[in-house]
């Protein structure tokens, strides 16, 4: 039983749950009626209007009402939003003890001492129709969810079940089936008995079955939902199972247990349960199926009075002698893991998981069975791949836990059941790719491997359970706090305090967690250094971390976060409990109670504005600004709060605001805009004030000004030297004739004589006098004597001196010099966006430039194709089969074991070294590149001087070495000791050590790639360069290492391509190389360009070949040439302004189509080019070509290097490009 | 809590065996050794990390001849090591102390035989030294040399009794680590889950790091590998593993072959006597014959 919630008042006698709102009705025995709300926790309504005891009540499932009964005969029907009785109705002549509504009919079921049952209608407010027969008090009567029955128990030591289907008076439509024919026409009939009920009438409500059996009375009884079965218990202390059908209705069974009245028995609304409480103490759980007791509730002092559940809750109440408590049967938290994008939980009796990316739940096993207890936690291992379940029973030390394999591929429909390990255990959670950790019933930790077999007791602290923490790390609970454990070290790394942590979130990358409690989440840091504590008034439920780090929670009313630094604020509500899973962007992904999975959608800015504010990203946080969606008094509040005034000025727009926090944030500049804005006298002095403090003083003389301070102003003169402004001050003074300020500043500026004049003017005559000649002005002082009468002459003090304010040193106009200030984030922020869009923009037009170009060249590549020449040289390949067999490694296990047992002896003989995976790969394979790879650089260049005649390796040389400093990557050992070497495989999923190959760098594909390379060069007409790629392609090919027979033609097709290319560009170079002074080179000139036209090209290559060709031969007015290789042209499709230009030409030269000079050209007659002395070679004359890149020669070129690839001798026989092990089957 | 079986050195020798070196040396520093034992043995640490770290110099100066045995042992690794000219003097007067009684509880002395005999390739050497102790360190150095010796069956068959030591223990996890990587195949996933353990529980070092690395290029996960190499290049940017692996990353992802270039040259200038770097240049010279041979 987990009890939920507790109240402590005068005996409950009633209960009712609120169909919706987390509400319970409670009936006292001292005639009260209260309205609790078991959420929260408080007392929302007190009902005082029965006189004594209220034993009945009940809500109204739709309408704001619920209605009571008493031990004063009366049933009230109250309205709780008006908080008032509404009516009471009148009838019964004892105590009533329940009263109902019915689910559909303006109805109310009362059940009285006065052995009665009543049916009455709250809406006319009459009664419907009185059922007699029970020969004493009435204890309950219910009706039946959705037939038109009722049961009910009376003292009478029996059950009945009552057909009401015959009660006129229910509203015409809802139920006419179960209304006979007859009955609908009497309408008449019908008013006469809601409005006179005939005591004695039971016409309409027949008995349909009497139950008989308790050997005393019956104190409740109640229909199940669904099935017809009735529970009845009773004062002989049994509980009692009824079946019943449409004639008849027997006893099932008893269950006994109870040694005291049994006062309320119920289905479980859901389950194959009945509850039932007694006045012996105890509620008691049974199995509807054995009737055998399952759980048994007991308290000390109370007697049980009275049982509910709950409509669509697992909930139920409980109403004892001293108070009511609410409480659930078991938990109804969902078991769940997550990992990645993966969300492993418990549904049922399967283990399902749900890719929160894709949406797609499968159920990946079957449960073991044989466990009652649900399963209480789960902890996954992603690098195992495997499973702790815990189980929990109520006794908890029959807690067992089962360690499963998760299977790889299960069918969804009908999941595999696998073995498990199980194991008794409080917790088990994993602390290590291949170990976990074991809190048994006695609290001690054992550390167990795969096998479920103990490698390690750890002794610990005291602590009654355990969390994950990561790798070797434990999270050790007791009862004041949580402990970090390190379990290699056995080491305890830090504590944070928590009342009795329930749950633990770490953050995806295990650097915060969240410690939830019942109301308390405490966050820390990895060490468990705590960073802040919320307190919740709602049941922490669960959370998980955003990846961002905020925090995201849910109590049992509301989805919430929570920053680090501790701010915290409500998201959404919730109608129910949710358990977060996973938080990603603005989705929420939980599991409610039923563990069915559901996204909540939340919007994040305000937490995410938040964090950006802490986390100092101010761009961020402009831009959520920008969209506006924020601002408000309460946002700004919060940023002034959290002292970021200068991040809020840039919010206000009200001047008042933006003045105070200007002031706040001590940007005077922005002040004084916002204090000329407002020009109000306040504000002057307070930015005065805090312009004084910042030492910024023309602010303040501006602020003084605007104020008309005199003094102020004056004396800020004299203390920033301005002498010239205060003896203007002086004169302003004079004619504002404020002797005072005026005195003061001559006094300020030590001028005597000025001293003397205000005295005079003011009339003080003999203080002038005194000033006048203490200071030594006889002149004036004679003049002055004149006027002042003797008696009030003053002696002048002997040692009097004149005071005279110090000269200033530096007499500053502009502010005292201040320290600087890094320019903040938003005094730049809007200039720099702009910045950054453009910049962007520029970044996708370059793209778009990049993809045209890539287009252009992108498809020519497949177009080609080429057979596959026949390969000779099987015979070969099958000698090398033999050799392989032959030379297997030596017999390792003899050999260690001989090792082994010398070691025995004591003569330790260390094994004969083994051969590195390298050797293995030069007998496998007889493909160049393999041999390379390992090193083999003798049989590497025996193998290409065989496939395809290579005689000069020097171009080889970087190719060969790089290839053989990638095959083997390194990693270090021991400290100290030279690193291990490791040879990646190409076959790395099968390989062993048997058949182990090297794995690949070079690939057909980035050939291909080099090949648009050329091209581009080509076009650019780059032709050394494209020259210098192509050869690089040409020489790569033969260290090619391929799988497919369609990529051994596509090889074969770039060698083809290369050669065309490479020979057509050597020609170009060649003649482009040639003067063209006398008329034999010209001609020879123009018959290269012809050659060159043949070349196998590109048709956009071609195009500018021919042109070439046609300018030469038009300037050698070799018109029938130039008109052929025009209209060759124009079969190419150029761009229509050469198009244009060569059909002009091809006009002129059909007028004249005759050629000025022979050449060795004869362009119907098809040829190839020998690649060193450029003649053409026509179709059937004796050719030799180069074994590699296949160029063509003249028979007397047989033997010299290739020019075109540069390292095949021409005229070689040669066995042919092997490139696939593929060639040698 | 006060527990009897916490070892004092736990983190110093932890942090030193995957690379750790700086924590070691800053924990070793802060200790406050109980006894004259555990003073001894954290110095033996101390300086293997400053080796480590290739801070021979300090290790010559600061060990005095007066200093105890297994630190004299150290200093003749840090002597070997500090320069390749010095090695053959190094080697005869390894041999002459080995050739007399040995004690063997002088761990460091068998460590630095062994590790001085590998980098001879003498393995049958360092196999003979280190048979003789049952140190769990001992043991893992052996599953080294029978990997370097191309024999994972012997290493594997040493693991086990590595495993029956001590499971949990980082050295017996390196080495089962080293050894599902000579196994490779599905083994190298373990492997690397062996190093990512390390570095939670841990830090991440060049060690771990390059062990991962190693793993993600046997399964041909290149992004992964650029990232652990990253990092491991931005801890010491001359590391010879992790430029090696950088260069065959470089190649398999088809990088220009300067990329691939300009590591090995980094190589050549700072490891001159790197195993790899040797390799290499006698793959050169014989390059070079087999020109000259077809050319003739």
């Amino acid at each position: 039983m987990l009890t939920k919630f507790e109240t402590k008042s005068a005996r409950v006698k009633g209960l009712s749950f609120h169909s919706k709102r987390p509400w319970v009705l409670v009936s006292l025995h001292s005639g009260i009626i209260q309205l609790w709300d078991y959420r929260m926790c408080t007392l929302m309504d007190k009902f005082d209007e029965h006189e004594g005891p209220v034993r009945a009540v009940c809500f109204h499932q739709q309408q704001p009402l619920f209605v009571s009964g008493g031990d004063d005969y009366k049933i009230k029907v109250w309205n709780y939003k008006l908080r008032r009785c509404l009516f009471t109705l009148l009838g019964h002549l004892d105590y009533i003890r329940t009263t109902e509504f019915h689910q559909e009919y303006p109805w109310i079921l009362s059940a009285s001492d006065d052995q009665t049952i009543r049916i009455w209608n709250w809406q006319s407010r009459s009664c419907v129709s009185i059922l007699t027969g029970h020969n004493h008090y009435v204890m309950c009567a219910r009706f039946h969810p959705s037939q038109d029955l009722i049961v009910s128990a009376s003292l009478d030591l029996t059950v009945r079940v009552w057909d009401i289907s015959g009660i006129p008076g229910k509203p015409g439509g809802l139920r006419k089936k179960n209304v006979s024919p007859g009955m609908g026409g009497l309408v008449g009939g019908d008013d006469h008995h809601t409005r006179n009920p005939e005591l004695f009438s039971t016409g309409d409500a027949t008995v349909r079955h009497v139950l008989e059996g308790h050997d005393r009375g019956v104190n409740w009884a109640a229909f199940h939902p669904t099935l017809p079965l009735i529970i009845s218990g009773s004062d002989d202390r049994q509980v009692k199972l009824w079946r019943m059908n449409e004639s008849k209705a027997w006893e099932v069974d008893s269950c006994r247990g109870h040694y005291n009245n049994v006062s309320c028995v119920m289905f479980h609304p859901r389950q194959e349960l009945i509850l039932s409480n007694s006045e012996d103490k105890s509620i008691r759980v049974w199995d509807m199926a054995k009737r055998i007791c399952l759980h048994n509730f007991r308290r000390d002092h109370d007697r049980f009075w009275v049982l509910a559940a709950h409509p669509t809750l697992n909930l139920f109440a409980a109403g004892h002698d001293s108070g009511m408590v609410i409480f659930k049967l078991e938990r109804e938290r969902p078991a769940y893991a997550q990992h990645g994008n993966l969300l492993y939980y418990v549904k049922e009796r399967f283990l399902r998981r749900l890719d929160l990316t894709k949406n797609k739940d499968v159920a990946v096993m079957q449960l073991r069975a044989g466990s009652r207890s649900p399963v209480y936690s789960m902890s996954f291992n992603p690098a195992e791949h495997a499973i702790l379940l815990n189980s929990r029973t109520h006794n908890l030390d029959n807690s067992t836990y089962d360690l499963y394999q998760i299977p790889k591929d299960s069918d969804p429909q009908n999941p595999d059941t696998p073995d498990s390990k199980r194991s008794a255990g409080l917790t088990a959670v994993w602390v290590a790719r291949n170990r976990f950790a074991v809190m048994d019933k006695s609290h001690q930790l054992v550390i167990k491997n795969m096998q479920n077999e103990v490698t390690k007791k750890v002794t610990t602290q005291p602590c009654d359970e355990i969390f994950y923490a990561g790798t070797g790390m434990l999270l050790l609970r007791d009862s004041d706090g949580v402990s970090l454990f390190d379990v290699q070290q056995k080491r305890v790394l830090g504590t944070a305090r928590i009342a009795k942590c329930r749950y633990v979130v770490w953050s995806g990358n295990m650097t915060t967690v969240a410690l939830l409690s019942k109301h308390t989440i405490l966050i820390c840091n990895r060490k468990l250094e705590r960073l802040c504590s919320i307190t919740e008034t709602n049941r922490v439920k669960s959370g998980s971390w955003d990846d961002s780090g905020v925090f995201v929670y849910t109590t049992s009313n509301h989805i919430k976060y929570a920053l680090t630094n501790g701010d915290h604020g409500i998201i959404r509500t919730l109608e129910l409990p949710v358990y977060v899973t996973r938080v990603s962007g603005s989705s929420v992904y939980c599991l409610d109670r039923q563990a069915t999975p559901r996204v909540l959608t939340i919007d994040p800015t305000e937490f995410r504005f938040k964090l950006a504010l802490v986390q100092r990203k101010y761009d961020e946080v402009l831009q959520m600004v920008r969209g506006a969606k924020l601002v408000g008094q309460s946002i700004i509040a919060y940023l002034q709060k959290k002292g970021y005034p200068e991040v809020a000025l840039h919010f206000v727009k009200d001047e008042r605001t933006r003045f105070l926090l200007a002031l706040e944030c001590g940007n005077i500049d922005v002040a004084l805009d916002a204090a000329k804005a407002l020009d109000d006298k306040g504000c002057w002095e307070k930015l005065a004030e805090h312009a004084l403090l910042h030492g910024n003083h023309p602010v303040v003389e501006y602020c003084y000004q605007q104020t008309k301070n005199y003094d102020k102003l004056s004396f800020l003169y004299l203390i920033t030297g301005n002498l010239a402004k205060l003896r203007r001050m002086m004169k302003i003074n004079e004619i504002r004739k404020d002797y005072e300020g005026w005195y003061t500043n001559a006094l300020y500026l030590g001028d005597v004589p000025e001293r003397i004049r205000v005295l005079k003017a003011c009339g003080k005559t003999s203080l002038a006098l005194l000033t006048a000649t203490t200071h030594g002005f006889t002149q004036e002082a004679e003049s002055l004597a004149a006027h002042v009468e003797e008696g009030v002459m003053y002696e002048p003090l002997p040692n009097a001196q004149l005071l005279q304010p110090p000269v200033p040193v530096y007499p500053s106009d502009t502010a005292w010099p201040l320290l600087t200030v890094a320019k903040g984030f938003f005094d730049s922020a809007v200039g720099s966006g702009k910045n950054a869009a453009t910049a962007s923009a520029m970044a996708v037009s370059v793209d778009d430039a990049g993809d045209i170009a890539g287009d252009g060249w992108g498809d020519e590549d497949e177009d080609d194709d080429v057979d596959v020449p026949m390969e000779g040289g099987e015979g070969e390949g099958g000698g090398w089969e033999v050799e392989d067999d032959l030379d297997l490694p030596p017999d390792l296990e003899g050999v260690s074991t001989a090792g082994a047992t010398d070691g025995e002896d004591g003569y330790f003989v260390p094994p004969p070294r083994g051969h590195p995976p390298t050797q293995g790969w030069t007998q496998r394979s007889h493909l160049a590149l393999d041999h390379v790879l390992a090193g083999a650089f003798e049989s590497a260049t025996r193998l290409l001087h065989d496939q395809v005649g290579v005689v000069n390796f020097e171009p080889y040389r970087s190719l060969f070495l790089s290839s053989f400093a990638h095959c083997r990557t390194s990693y270090p050992g021991a400290p100290g000791l030279p690193s291990l070497f490791s040879y990646p495989a190409r076959n790395w999923r099968t390989a062993t050590h048997k058949d182990h190959l090297p794995a690949l760098g070079l690939k057909l594909s980035s050939l291909m790639d080099r090949l648009k390379e050329a091209s581009q060069l080509t076009t650019a007409a780059k032709f050394t360069e494209a020259v210098d790629k192509l050869r690089g392609i040409l020489l790569a090919i033969p260290l090619l290492v391929v799988d497919t027979k369609q990529e051994v033609s596509e090889a074969q097709n770039l060698l083809r391509v290369c050669k065309e290319y490479v020979v057509g560009i050597s020609m170009e170079l060649y003649r482009k190389g040639l003067g063209k002074a006398t008329p034999e080179e010209q001609c020879r000139s123009l018959e290269l360009a012809a050659y060159f036209t043949h070349c196998e090209l590109q048709p956009g290559h071609q195009i500018l070949t021919l042109r070439t060709a046609v300018n030469l031969a038009f300037k050698m007015k070799n018109y029938k040439m130039a008109m052929s290789f025009g209209r060759r042209l124009l079969n190419l499709g150029p761009r229509p302004e050469i198009a244009q230009n060569i059909r002009k030409v091809v006009q002129v030269c059909e007028k004249n189509p005759v050629d000025e000079v022979s050449l060795q050209y004869d362009e119907h007659n098809p040829f190839t080019v020998c690649a060193s002395s450029y003649v053409p070679i026509y179709r059937g004359k004796p050719e030799v070509q180069c074994p590699l890149c296949g160029a063509s020669y003249l028979p007397e070129h047989r033997g010299i290097t290739c020019t075109v690839c540069t390292v095949a001798q021409v005229g070689k026989d040669c066995v042919g490009l092997r490139i696939s092990p593929l060639q040698f089957r | 809590m006060a527990n009897q079986d916490v070892d004092e050195l736990f983190e110093v020798k932890n942090s030193f065996y995957i690379g750790n070196y700086q924590h070691c040396i800053n924990e070793a520093q802060k200790l406050q050794p109980s006894t004259p034992e555990v003073r001894l043995e954290r110095d033996i640490f101390l300086y293997r990390a400053l080796i480590g770290q290739r801070k021979y110099g300090v290790v010559l100066s600061e060990i005095k001849p007066s200093s105890p045995a297994p630190l004299q042992a150290l200093r003749l690794l840090a002597r070997y090591l500090q320069s390749p000219d010095g090695r053959p003097t190094v080697v005869s007067e390894l041999e002459a102390q080995l050739s007399g009684n040995v004690d063997l509880s002088n761990t460091a002395l068998l460590v630095v035989a062994a590790t001085i005999y590998c980098h001879e390739e003498n393995y049958e050497g360092a196999l003979r030294v280190l048979n003789q102790s049952d140190a769990l360190e001992c043991r893992a150095l052996m599953v080294q040399t029978y990997l370097k010796m191309e024999r994972p069956d012997a290493a594997r068959k040493e693991l086990k009794t590595l495993q029956e030591k001590d499971d949990d223990a980082t050295l017996t996890q390196l080495a089962q680590a080293w050894t599902h990587i000579a196994t490779g195949g599905e083994k190298l996933q373990d492997a690397y889950y062996i190093f990512q353990e390390l570095m939670d529980k841990n830090a991440s070092t060049p060690v771990l790091l390059n062990g991962q690395a190693v793993c993600f290029l046997g399964q041909a996960k290149y992004e992964e590998a650029e990232g652990a190499l990253q990092e491991a290049l931005d801890k010491d940017s001359n590391n010879p593993d992790t430029l090696i692996n950088l260069m065959v990353l470089a190649h398999h992802t088809a990088k220009p072959p300067e990329v691939a270039s300009r590591y090995l040259a980094q190589l050549r200038d700072d490891h001159k006597t790197h195993k790899f770097v040797e390799d290499i240049k006698i793959k050169e010279e014989e390059f070079s014959r087999l020109v000259k041979q077809y050319a003739a």
